[in-house]
């Protein structure tokens, strides 16, 4: 019942103008590219906004700090939303994010840490993120720093079982210094998450391999920052479940599979979508 | 080997705080000593090779130095992935220590056995490969990996294999030449089967007059033929030994350097294990000799070759 109602909300969510301004720049991208995964990325905007803006220290990732916090974009074909708000943060340095896509550039449809280096890790095959999560946070404990880990993983990534694996690692370790947020936007590249591989109940899932839960309209800038910057009250890892909405701010995409990923997509067809997120 | 790899870590360890040792379920008493000693340095986690990789690449990222241990196949077969991308990708120093290299576990079962790792690791950009013959070998070269900012894979031998190398060894990942100094006959192989290879030597010599030199190859990433070329070019048959199958392992090796180079490739020939499940139990050494790749195996092969 939380769930439909927290998708509810996340659905009606009014945008602010700094969410509508970074999904232009996005369309913009895409646009440079002619592909990309629009409705993953929108999804996870807000999250990731908040993450770097507002949780983590983002002079500590400027100046790639040891003691900088990490994040890690599990489901890396949401990158155009990483990208945008890197760029909007001023953290690409010199990278030219309007060479998305092209041969010479070091924005694809999957971040890279080897051509941008603010990157923390290259992702792209699912499920992988996690672990080396775990493994980051552990190193942090070992040498007992403060830094956190925040990895952000898809809905249908969950599917992938190595998740789990690093899941119950996470809690054997006890890692208070990690943070899983999960973008569950319900839609995966096949159609409805609970249609595909029902993962639910998704909270009791990740109670039962030890972790502390909070579920969240995904959208929400207050509720993000609030539930990540929550103080640990034990010494479990936590997972924040954002319900959120594929496509988020554009209705032609809003819940749409057309829109997971597409490839070819015209100059026409960004005006389409952008006229949609100024109505 | 196994045991003698597992104490290097641990004395590595020692002396390093960034070394760790990561291990999947390797059964009671592994490196109870390390555990003891150096608690914080040493983690059993459990039946999940593909969460193992990617903890070591995160561990590896923030500058340890993780040693994983579970068996060849769990890393090359089940973790290729995690090992490719969270490993290779990010050019990592994660050593991968990997039991039951080639046909050791061959009571086990297909299921168990190693025959086509070396080959899958060949095709990841970044990666050493190793497959040392000795336990002396498998010391120096845990030694040096400490320092060595690329990751491994190192394919462990039964155990108890007689010692053919020294002690110390400055360079113990260069190809080692035994035999004769400028042999009719030249046989290039890796891993255990040198100890074939050298038993081979002494029956040629003695029953045939025939002078035999082997080069045995510790490390299999590149085989620096500049060290020798010279032995292939004035051999009359050069015979590649490989407990591997032929595609990807060191035959194709030979052959494409071989082909490179421009050298003759008619006079190359090699013994290898089929390109099958091998259904058969038995010993390691019982499939050795199954599939000509013992001492006897490789001496018929010879004489064959030489209308003997």
């Amino acid at each position: 019942m939380k769930q439909r109602s927290l998708h509810r909300k996340a659905l009606t969510f009014p945008l602010p103008e700094r969410s509508k301004s970074l999904r232009e720049r996005l369309l913009s991208v895409t646009e440079i590219g002619g592909r990309g995964h629009i409705g993953p990325a929108l999804s996870i905007l807000e999250i990731i906004d908040v993450v770097y803006r507002k949780v983590m220290n983002s002079t500590l990732i400027k100046n790639q700090s040891p003691m900088r916090d990490r994040f890690l974009l599990s489901k890396g074909h949401g990158c155009l939303g990483l990208y945008v708000v890197l760029e909007d943060l001023g953290l690409l340095a010199n990278l030219d994010l309007d060479s998305y896509c092209r041969y010479e550039s070091a924005f694809g449809g999957h971040p890279e840490s080897t051509t941008v280096p603010v990157i923390e890790f290259s992702t792209g095959s699912l499920g992988h993120g996690l672990s080396v999560g775990v493994g980051m946070a552990k190193a942090a404990k070992m040498r007992n720093e403060s830094w956190r880990v925040f990895v952000l993983l898809g809905d249908g990534e969950l599917n992938e079982g190595s998740i789990w694996e690093a899941a119950a690692h996470a809690s054997k370790h006890k890692l208070d210094n990690l943070t899983v947020i999960v973008d569950f936007n319900n839609m995966q590249a096949s159609g409805q998450v609970n249609e595909v591989l029902d993962m639910d109940p998704l909270n009791e899932k990740w109670k039962a391999f030890g972790f502390e839960t909070i579920e969240i309209n995904g959208h929400d800038e207050r509720v993000i920052e609030e539930s990540l910057r929550k103080p640990s009250t034990s010494s479990t890892p936590r997972c924040v479940i954002a319900y959120t909405i594929k496509g988020k701010g554009i209705a032609q995409a809003e819940n749409s599979s057309i829109w997971h990923h597409k490839a070819k997509i015209s100059s026409e067809e960004i005006e389409v979508l952008r006229a949609e997120l100024r109505k | 080997m196994r045991q003698v790899a597992l104490k290097t870590v641990h004395e590595l360890a020692r002396r390093d705080s960034r070394v760790v040792f990561v291990g999947s379920d390797l059964g009671a008493g592994t490196l109870n000593e390390m555990k003891e000693e150096l608690p914080n340095q040493f983690f059993m986690e459990g039946i999940s090779e593909q969460h193992l990789i990617g903890f070591a690449a995160g561990l590896a990222k923030e500058g340890f130095i993780p040693y994983v241990n579970t068996i060849a196949n769990f890393f090359t077969r089940r973790a290729f992935e995690q090992i490719a991308v969270d490993v290779a990708l990010h050019d990592l120093p994660v050593r991968l220590l990997a039991n039951g290299g080639g046909m050791v576990y061959a009571p086990l079962g297909p299921t168990h056995t190693a025959i086509e790792d070396l080959s899958l690791m060949s095709t990841i950009p970044k990666m050493r490969i190793f497959a040392p013959g000795d336990a002396n070998e498998m010391r120096a070269l845990i030694y040096i990996s400490l320092s060595d900012p690329r990751p491994w894979y190192v394919r462990f031998g039964k155990g108890g294999e007689p010692i053919f190398s020294s002690e110390i060894q400055e360079t113990p990942a260069a190809p080692k030449v035994f035999g004769h100094s400028k042999g009719e006959i030249l046989i290039l192989t890796t891993g255990i089967l040198i100890h074939e290879s050298l038993s081979a030597i002494e029956i040629l010599r003695k029953e045939n007059s025939l002078n035999v030199t082997v080069i045995h190859f510790p490390e299999f990433t590149d085989l620096s033929q500049s060290t020798w070329s010279k032995l292939y070019k004035e051999a009359g048959v050069v015979i590649v030994a490989e407990e591997h199958i032929p595609a990807g392992g060191l035959f194709s090796k030979v052959l494409r350097i071989a082909w490179q180079e421009k050298w003759d490739i008619k006079k190359l020939i090699h013994r290898s294990l089929p390109f099958r499940y091998l259904h058969n139990y038995g010993s390691q050494k019982d499939h050795l000799k199954a599939h000509g790749l013992d001492a006897i195996g490789l001496v018929e092969c010879v004489r064959a070759n030489r209308g003997l």
